[in-house]
Parts: structure tokens; sequence; C-alpha cells
């Protein structure tokens, strides 16, 4: 039953330009880079429980450093363009993570709200580099000769990509980094004590958190074809928090489900300003006083017995 | 434009006040204050406009208003998450945010609208120096407000009893000290304190939903002067708003409104304490 | 389980080749469907809601209830960019692909509108009458320009300002992104016609409210006349920091999308001896059978909503839409839309002087000047030419 319900997924999920129509193709591209980044935020908030408001920030990174791959880096092919925005804003993510890792739980939120606002300023201030408030032109992705213009193209670009960075998260989680880390979570003084280098585990989850979102934001980009540094505020970190509390801390599924409901509720409720906070506000307090574990959490006690 | 940082610092020192008042009593954060200042500041925009009420009644709704505010979220919600650690004050606080505003929005609209002040906003000219009014005013009630929230602290049984919360809490119950209701007597305390810098930073910065983002200055303040700290929260705070203001004539003006954020992670990668906390080592 | 799947699989398959193709995209035989992304929230909330809900709706409930167009009702489609330039271009993707609009009417502000232009030009989507003026616009094939361009704007007002008034120094308090930057360039070109040149110029950050450091160092500048280039929240902010600062020996000039009684409002007496380029006749007041027409319709429809200029520019451009598709007559399409507007020659609204569109796709080219007293505006000039 569970590989049939699998197999129907992917089946429809690689026939998906065919069946949607055109806009369709593109929400399910960002549901995809949406759920990119509610795995990478989940490696750092789930595993660690340390939360962050600065993945827009990391988001930004990696789009801003694929658009300009893009425009000065000669036709560089997308995987190696979308390499270069996860090493570069990973590389970022250590530069912040070192610092902070002395920092607690409320201090660490804090440096990444403040982080996520540095960006902002950085890329309006950067203009030469960067077009400033007016905003950055994102050249299509090249695979060799071909451009991916269309819809679909970029669409299977988005699915291959997911496809390997949720088997390497599945295989994280199960691996001794995975462990270290709900250890780090459980307790840091014990894990400490028990031998586990709680600042390297620490460092590496920041750097693979970062790394993740980097990848995401360079295949925002090129969905968007258009960036400018005040969408990537403290709101939209706000939404990849929704994700991953709605979805389930620490769970792979959860962060793609949660991002798949944030990101479908976001395009319906594109024309009512007031309906997104409401309701995003009102899953955070569900979740935290009535499903704890989110969506994740949920099921697992329903299939339990 | 000293005396003018001194007055934005007085509002974000009232703002990181209203944290710490909260955090010292439940060790969690309030990411809500911001919200729950622009809620208070509409509510007095109203009763002026709707009822007709004279400024100062309206002020007091305001202050009203928040307390019942600060009593209900208290009460309501977040005292029934299942174990109110930080972690999960914080994330419902972030949801509680976002649902006020949201409602705002419904009720008032996003748009700006202009708020009275009491002081007046033309300059007197002193000897050599000009003054604005308006500066003058801000400061001299946050002051006034602080020395008031000093002697509570100090003076009084109840703020012993809510200082004694702060330091050890398991202490506190001990000696017989409701740390339940210390907590609701500080969510409701700061809500006010924030209603006060509500209605002093609208006329200056007019009255909109997207007010509540000060609660960011408030956090910067706040870590500036050592989270906990209740001078520290103070002292940050007038520093914050007077390097805001003095950094843009000499710097290039688009500094001004990165100079929180790099204060913040500044601070916060050198000395986390604060500049006046203590650094403190945890215990197993 | 293997079956249920694959038919699944055949019926959504059918159903999606099945759809038939339109034969133009947004127009039926009883529709139009009209669209755009707006500031419903961030700094120019009033702004949007006014232009697109209070403005254009306006007018095409009015012309709904009398028939329609053709026989065909116009329907809107608005979502909120909160003036963020990546939201709209995202946004523009929904209309467009998904809700399937005939033409964009109306959208607001340089940045998000620009981030639009590509994608709108490329898909052959017309954009009409953008609440904006960056002279970026011009040159495409299906874009018609709606306020009063940056380049026009800032002549009228260097040209007056120079010429009439005798004044020498200026400076400029400006929006840091391409509504600003226009501008700045076309009042640098200007100026260098009549060999001066700004004395200042302070950039105040998209959305921001403090510029309190900006007015500092523009009066140390002492310019005769001070430019402001902002939305109303932060043009407000500055008439007050200058009071605050008691700086009265300067004449703050606001550019044309400024001019508002929203500024006005929300500055109070700080706003008293400020002049500026309006680009619409006062719409609580004026005269004009076309803005009277106005004032009555809203008064019928939405009685608590006070005129302003915002919904007063909706209506217009929702008015020079239906001028636009009665010429293209019965078989309205994209092409035949824009063969309809640039044929538009003379053309009284009743609110602006007659508009001729032509192949400059420019509908509005004019402005006049006006002075605040006691909280309104006051016409100082007629017309002023931009030629």
């Amino acid at each position: 039953m569970r590989r049939a319900v699998l197999l129907v997924f992917v089946i429809v999920g690689l026939a998906w330009p065919l069946l949607a129509p055109r806009y369709f193709v593109f929400l399910a591209s960002l549901v995809f880079v949406n759920a990119i980044v509610a795995m990478g935020l989940n490696l750092l908030s789930g595993y660690t429980h340390q939360l962050s408001f600065g993945h827009a920030g990391f988001l930004a990174i990696g789009a801003y450093t694929t658009a300009l791959l893009g425009l000065h880096g000669g036709g560089l092919p997308a995987p190696l363009a979308l390499l270069g925005a996860g090493v570069v804003t990973a590389a970022v993510g250590v530069a912040l993570g070192l610092p902070c890792l002395r920092l607690e739980g409320l201090y660490l939120t804090m440096a990444t709200l403040a982080f996520g606002f540095v960006v902002i300023e950085a890329i309006l201030n950067l203009d030469r580099l960067t077009n400033g408030a007016d905003g950055l032109r994102v050249p299509a992705a090249r695979m060799g000769p071909w451009a991916l213009t269309t819809d679909g193209a970029r669409y299977y670009l988005v699915v291959v990509v997911t496809a390997l960075l949720v088997i390497a998260a599945l295989n994280v989680t199960r691996m001794r980094v995975g462990r270290a880390l709900l250890a780090i979570r459980e307790s840091e003084i014990a894990a400490q004590a028990s031998g586990v280098p709680v600042a390297t585990w620490k460092t590496i989850a920041f750097a693979l958190s970062a790394f993740y979102t980097g990848v995401a934001g360079g295949l925002f980009a090129w969905l968007i074809g258009t960036l400018s540094p005040d969408a990537f505020d403290v709101f939209l970190s706000v939404d990849f928090v929704v994700m991953i509390i709605l979805g389930g801390l620490g769970s792979v599924p959860g962060s793609i489900v949660g991002a798949a409901v944030v990101t479908v509720l976001n395009d319906a409720l594109a024309g009512f300003q007031n309906y997104r906070p409401l309701i995003f506000g009102t899953i955070l307090i569900g979740c935290m006083l009535f499903m704890p574990g989110g969506i994740a959490g949920a099921w697992r006690r329903q299939t339990a017995p | 434009m000293v005396i003018s940082g001194l007055a934005t610092g007085s509002i974000y020192a009232l703002m990181a006040l209203a944290l710490v008042i909260v955090y010292n009593a439940t060790r969690a954060l309030n990411f809500a204050q911001g919200e729950m200042l622009m809620v208070s500041a509409f509510l007095a925009w109203t009763a002026q406009r709707a009822f007709g009420l004279p400024f100062w009644a309206s002020i007091v709704v305001a202050i009203g208003g928040a307390a019942l505010l600060g009593f209900i979220v208290e009460r309501v919600i977040v005292r029934r998450s299942p174990t109110a650690t930080h972690w999960d004050v914080l994330i419902i606080t972030l949801g509680l945010s976002l649902v006020l505003r949201a409602l705002a929005g419904m009720v008032w609209s996003h748009d700006e609208f202009p708020f009275p002040s009491l002081f007046s906003n033309r300059p007197v000219v002193v000897g050599p120096v000009r003054l604005a009014p308006v500066s003058l005013g801000i400061i001299g009630a946050s002051l006034s407000l602080m020395l008031a929230l000093y002697v509570l602290f100090t003076r009084t049984r109840l703020g012993r009893a809510m200082r004694a919360v702060a330091q050890n809490p398991r202490a506190a119950r001990l000696m017989g000290v409701s740390v339940e209701r210390m907590s609701s007597i500080s969510w409701v305390l700061a809500a006010m304190v924030g209603a006060v810098a509500g209605v002093l930073v609208a006329p200056v910065v007019f009255l909109s939903t997207k007010m509540g983002l000060i609660v960011i200055s408030g956090f910067t303040a706040a870590v500036l002067g050592g989270f906990g700290s209740m001078p520290g929260a103070v002292a940050g705070g007038m520093l914050l708003g007077v390097i805001e203001n003095l950094a843009p004539l000499y710097l290039p003006s688009a500094i001004r409104y990165a100079v929180p954020f790099l204060l913040l992670i500044g601070i916060l990668t050198v000395r986390p304490a604060g500049l006046l906390g203590r650094a403190t080592t945890r215990k197993v | 389980m293997r079956t249920w799947i694959i038919g699944l699989l055949v019926a959504t398959l059918t159903a999606a080749s099945a759809t038939p193709a339109a034969a133009q995209q947004g127009v039926t035989d009883t529709e139009i469907v009209l669209g755009c992304s707006n500031s419903f929230s961030g700094p120019l909330a009033f702004t949007g809601e006014q232009a697109t809900r209070f403005g254009v709706d306006l007018y095409f409930r009015t012309l709904n209830d009398a028939g329609g167009l053709n026989g065909r009702k116009v329907r809107t489609v608005y979502y909120d960019d909160a003036y963020k330039p990546q939201d709209a271009a995202a946004n523009t993707k929904k209309l467009v692909e998904q809700d399937k609009i005939f033409a964009v009417i109306a959208p607001q502000g340089t940045p998000p509108v620009v981030a639009t232009l590509d994608y709108l030009e490329e898909n052959k989507v017309p954009l009409l009458f953008p609440f904006q003026g960056s002279p970026i616009t011009r040159g495409k094939k299906y874009v018609f320009s709606g306020m009063t361009l940056y380049d026009r704007q800032s002549r009228m007002m260097i040209d007056y300002l120079v010429g009439e008034r005798k004044y020498k120094t200026f400076a400029a308090l400006y929006q840091d992104d391409e509504y600003g930057k226009a501008f700045l360039t076309a009042f640098e070109k200007d100026l260098a016609r009549h060999r001066l040149k700004l004395a200042a110029a302070e950039p105040v950050k998209r959305g921001a409210t403090d510029v309190s450091a900006q007015i500092a160092k523009l009066q140390a500048a002492k310019p005769e006349v001070t430019f402001l280039v902002l939305v109303p929240a932060p043009g407000a902010q500055a008439l007050k920091e200058r009071q605050k600062i008691g700086w009265t020996d300067t004449v703050m000039v606001s550019a044309g999308p400024l001019t508002d009684e929203r500024y006005l409002s929300l500055a109070a007496d700080a706003a008293e001896g400020v002049e500026g380029l309006s680009l619409w006749p006062d719409p609580a007041t004026s005269d004009l059978p076309g803005v009277r027409q106005y004032r009555e319709a809203m008064k019928r429809h939405f009685p608590k909503n006070e005129p302003n200029r915002y919904s007063l520019s909706g209506y217009f451009a929702a008015m020079l839409f239906s001028e636009g598709a009665k010429r293209a007559g019965k078989n309205l399409t994209r092409e035949s839309l824009v063969t309809g507007l640039e044929s538009v020659k003379d053309w009284d609204s009743g609110i602006l002087p007659p508009i001729t569109i032509g192949p400059d796709h420019e509908t509005q080219k004019q402005g006049f000047w006006v002075k605040v007293e006691k909280m309104r505006f006051k016409t100082l000039t007629d017309w002023l030419k931009s030629e």
C-alpha cells in the first residue's frame, strides 16, 4: 500500500507538467523549492532546537549568487551554478554560525533575526552589483547549449534537485550527524559530556542548513525571474518557520507537507492580505497548544496503535 | 540631534523594559510586544475619534486596554502551552503577533494615520540651541515612568516578589510567592509600559499596523544592556537611539537603517552578556 | 489498485487536453477580465486600495449597471504586492496564467511595475495606465503610460521654478529606487539646461519613515528649493522633521505622485506653505463635469469613502480603457485594443484637458502648480507645458 502511494506520487510528479495548467506547474515548482528550505531549516531547528529567523537572508544570498553567476558567469551550467549558490551560502552560514555558537537559544534567534535584516541592507547598498531596490532580472538557467525557459523545463530541474536533497536529508538523519544533532537537541550538556563535539556538529548543522537554503535560493531565482531585496524580509523567514512547525520538527516528510500547505495557502490568499498572517499566526499558536510535533507528530500518533 | 536621539532612545528603552519584565518573570521572550503596543495605540486613537474622549482619557483607555490584552494573552494562550519553555512561548507570541497585525489591519486598515501629541512640534529657542518640545516631552514622560518602575521594583512588596522570581523561581516559590501570579502581573505590567511607549511614539512615526516592528529595536536595546537587567535596558535603549541618530551624520544616510542590526550582531558576537551584563555560567 | 491509478491518470489527461483554446484570453461574449498587482499593505496601501477597489471598480460598476461594453461586463482581479517588485512579478504571472486576464490595468509604483514590464511585453499582455511615471515604459508596444512621465514632470517643475520664480539653488530628498532616481536624473538634466546644479541630494530607503538625518544634511546645503520625491508617510515625516528643527528658509516642493491630500493630512500644520506639481484637479471641490460625475458615483456606490485623487486616477484609467475598448469594437482583442487606444484624439473626459494618445502611448502630459494654504491645495497656475 505504502509503495503504491509512493508510486502514484512519483508518476503524478513526473507527468505533472503534461497534466496541469501552466500556472500550477509553476506553483508545484515553488512548493518543492520551499520544501528544500524547510528541510534546511529543519536540519538546524528540528535537530538542534535553534530557531532561525534569518533563512530568508540565506535564501536571498543563494538567489543573488545564482543570478550574478548567470549574468557574469559565462553560461555556467545549472548544476554548477546551484552548487556555487549552495557553497557561498554555506560559507556565510559558517561565518555567522561560528561566533553564534556560544549563544543560547534565545540569543541565537535574535542574531539570526538581525542577520536577515543585514542581508537586505547589504543587497540594497551593493547596488552596483545587485541593482539595489529596483531588483535584478535573472537570466534563465542553462544546461550546456539549452536555456531552461519554460515552466516545464524548470519544473523538472527543481524536481531532480529536490529528489537528491530529500535522499540526502533522509540519510543525514540516519547517520552519525543526525544522531549527534538529536543528542544536542535533547541536552547539549549531556551530549557534550558523552563526548559529542557539540561545537563542531552545530557548525555543521548551520552549514548544511545554509547550503540547502542557498540551493533553494538558486532555484527560486530562476522560477521567479526577478529578485528584489525587500521580498526576502523577516515575514518570509516566518513563513519558513510556519512550514516546519506545521509539518513537524525534525521530520523530512513533515517539511515537505508543511511547505506544500503554506505555499498553496499563500498563493490562494494572494488577494486577501489580512488572511495570510491571520491563518499562519493561528497555525503557529494552534500547533504549539494542541499539536506539538505538527502534522508529522499527529501522523505518527495516528498510525502507531 | 543628541536630544532627538535620546527621545528615540527612551522609546526603545521602554520597549526593552517591557521585554525584560516578561523575560525576568517567565524566561521567555514576548515577540508580540510590538503588536500589543500597536493595538493599544490604535485603541487610544479610536477612543478619541469615536467617543470624543479627551487626550488624557484616551491614554488611560490605551493603558487599560493593553493591561487587559496582556492579561488575556497570558491567561488564555501562553499559560495553556503544555511545556511553556522559552521556545514554545517564542513561537506562540510570534503567531500572536501575526494574528494581532492581521486583525488590526481588518479593523483599522493598513493605512497611516496622524496621531495627536501632547507636545508641540514647533521648536523653542533656548540660548544657542533649538529644542523640540516633542523630544523633551518624550524623554520626560519616559523618565517618569522609569522612575515609577524603579520605585515599584525596589520599594514595594510586589516589586520585591517579582525580583525574587526573576532571580530564582524555585526559591521564590518556597518563600510563598506565587510564581503564576507574578507571571500574570508581569505580562500586564509589560503591556502597560508598551502602551505608554506606543502613545508616545505614534505621533512621531504615525499610527499604522507597521508600528509593531519597533520591537526589534527593543530587542537590540535589551541585548545591548544585557538581557534581564532593567537599568541595562534603559542604558541600551538610550545608547541605541543616540547612535542611530548620530551615525548617518558621519556616514552615508543609508546606514541609519542598518545600525540596530549591525549593533545587535556585533554585541552578540563580542559580548553576548551585553555591555552591562555579567557573564553567566550554566550549571547542570 | 493499479487500474484505479491508471484510470485516474487517463481521466486527468483527457480533462487537461480537452480544455478548448479561447479566441482571446480574458474576453468572452459576456465578460472582460482585467486585473493588477497593487499595494494593499505596505507603504502605499491606501493609494492602492483607493485606485483599484474605489477607483477602477467604481467606474466599471457604473458602466456594468448601464449594460457594460458591447454587452460585456468588466470584472477585475487584484493581488497584493506590498510595493515589492518580486511579489509584483509573481502576482502578475498568476494573473496572466491562472486568472487569464485580458490586460493589466492601473498597477502602482515604479519598482513593482518595472519588474513586470518584460514579462508582459513578451506575453503580449497590455499594461494599461500604471500609476507611476518612469520613462522606462516608453517605446513598448503593449504599454500605455498613465501618470505624466517623470521627465515631463521635472521639466515643468524646473522651468516654472527657475523661469517664473527665479530660484537658483535646489536640493532633493528622494526614494532610493527607480522612482526617485528617474526624477533625480531628470532634475539634473533640466537644471543643466538652465546652467544650474543640484546642491544636495539625499536618499531615503523604500518603506522607511525616519528621515531626520537626511533633513539635517539637506539643511546644511542651504537650498532655496527642496524637492520631495517620496511616498506619503516619509513625505509627511520630512515636513514634520523640518518643522521640528525650525528650518524655514526653503520652499518644499512635492513631485507629482506625492502631491495629495493624504500626505497633507499626515503632516497637518507642518504642511503649510508647501508647494507642488498637481496632476489632477481637486477631487473634492472641482466643478469639472467629469469630476462631478465621479463624486456622484462615489456617493452612490461607496458613500463612506471620501473622494481623493487616487480613486479619481483609477476611475479615469477605467474610463480611458472603456474608450479604447469601444473604439476596438465588437471584436475585442489585445491588438484591436492597442489600435483603439492609439486612435484616441482630443478626447474630453471632463476631468483632464483633452487627451490625444497616438503612437507615443502617453496619455497624460500635463500638470499645474499648487500651494498649501490652510490644509487645502490652492491653484497657482493654469496647466503647464511639458513639450
